[in-house]
């Protein structure tokens, strides 16, 4: 239940599954694989050319133009097509990212390390602001900054840089 | 139509975290009128269907079938996205009251849907009942404190206020040192801001 409000769900499903003989988003693929009107073809950004890519540096390729929500899209996919590879290799890639990612999240400074940034998959990017903002709250604590503050959704006309008391 | 206009509904959820965007009914109803022509589609399918077979039923192997499940399918679609539209910002709306008080700025207030406005209402009284039976107010104090008296700063000029058993006078850049549970609901307006010397 949790997952049908969740936007990341709908936006993830809405990337369209290239590769079969018609393009279908994945919320339509999904049910007509379940009552086996089609088969769905893995997509293009999972094949053995990426697969190999990957394998070489995982943290250097570039998996948000082959597809922003790739480790989602590629779960789903695990259920729905009959490749039996493609659940370990999602955990390599990850496994291979992760530990850079992090690195850089935790040590990144405003302007540098910003090159990498467009690489990520939503997913990625999400743990990668998750890390910053958790150093930011953590310099702010050391330097005992204001523990109360305006909310940020008056921000607008001057603070951009107001952070909320929660989000 | 099948689930375009929805998706970009959903995707302006996505664009700015901390501030509300303006109700979108333009593209909201047009999602609404979709939903109806796929309507439209899938009982015309489904009649002419049931037209061609003589006893009324409706096999999987009819050629239209296909067609009246890709436009159930949209249907179902943009539901999902219209709710999730919907109760993403109800939840915005949620944090906002504990952000700012039971009072909503009034350029938030117009940015409302009708029915938005509503639930913010009726969400503030269930709330102010509930705080009150019991006695405490539970949106003050959300960081542990460490003393329970805090020095602030005036940033506006806002006249006489009530401040404990006082009421003062807050003028512009003048400092105060006042209860912090009476402060917090200021500073979260951006009245006061904390004065850390």
């Amino acid at each position: 239940m949790a997952n049908y409000y969740d936007i990341q769900d709908i936006l993830m499903q809405d990337e369209v599954a290239r590769g079969s003989v018609v393009d279908l988003p994945l919320w339509l693929a999904q049910d007509l694989v379940q009552r086996q009107i089609l088969h769905i073809k893995l997509p293009s950004c999972f094949n053995a050319r990426v697969r190999k890519e990957v394998q070489a540096d995982p943290a250097c390729v570039d998996l948000h133009s082959k597809c922003p929500f790739y480790y989602e899209m590629g779960c789903k996919l695990v259920e729905l097509s009959v490749d039996p590879t493609l659940g370990p290799f999602l955990l390599t890639t990850l496994q291979g990212r992760y530990k850079d990612l992090l690195c850089k999240a935790l040590t990144a400074t405003l302007s540098g390390n910003l090159k990498f940034l467009p690489h990520l998959t939503e997913e990625e990017t999400r743990l990668f602001e998750a890390g910053r903002d958790s150093v930011k709250a953590f310099k702010k604590w050391r330097l005992q900054g204001p523990r109360i503050e305006k909310a940020a959704i008056l921000g607008r006309k001057r603070n951009r840089d107001a952070t909320p008391i929660w989000s | 139509m099948f689930g375009r206009s929805a998706a970009l509904l959903v995707r302006e959820l996505t664009t700015d975290d901390h501030h509300l965007r303006r109700f979108n009914y333009d593209l909201f109803d047009k999602v609404i009128s979709e939903i109806q022509e796929h309507f439209q589609q899938v009982t015309t399918i489904m009649e002419k269907m049931q037209g061609e077979n003589e006893d009324g039923q409706i096999s999987s192997a009819d050629e239209n079938y296909n067609g009246a499940l890709i436009h159930h399918q949209s249907i179902l679609r943009n539901k999902r996205c219209l709710l999730a539209y919907m109760y993403h910002r109800a939840n915005r709306l949620q944090r906002l009251r504990w952000q700012l008080g039971a009072v909503l700025p009034e350029d938030v207030k117009e940015l409302l849907h009708p029915s938005e406005k509503e639930f913010v209402k009726s969400y503030s009284e269930a709330l102010s009942s509930y705080m009150t039976k019991l006695d405490i107010d539970l949106a003050v104090d959300i960081t542990p404190p460490k003393d329970p008296y805090i020095q602030v700063r005036v940033l506006n000029n806002i006249g006489e206020v009530l401040l404990g058993d006082q009421s003062t006078s807050l003028v512009r850049n003048s400092i105060h040192f006042v209860k912090r549970s009476e402060a917090e609901t200021l500073i979260s307006q951006g009245l006061l801001e904390e004065f850390t010397g």
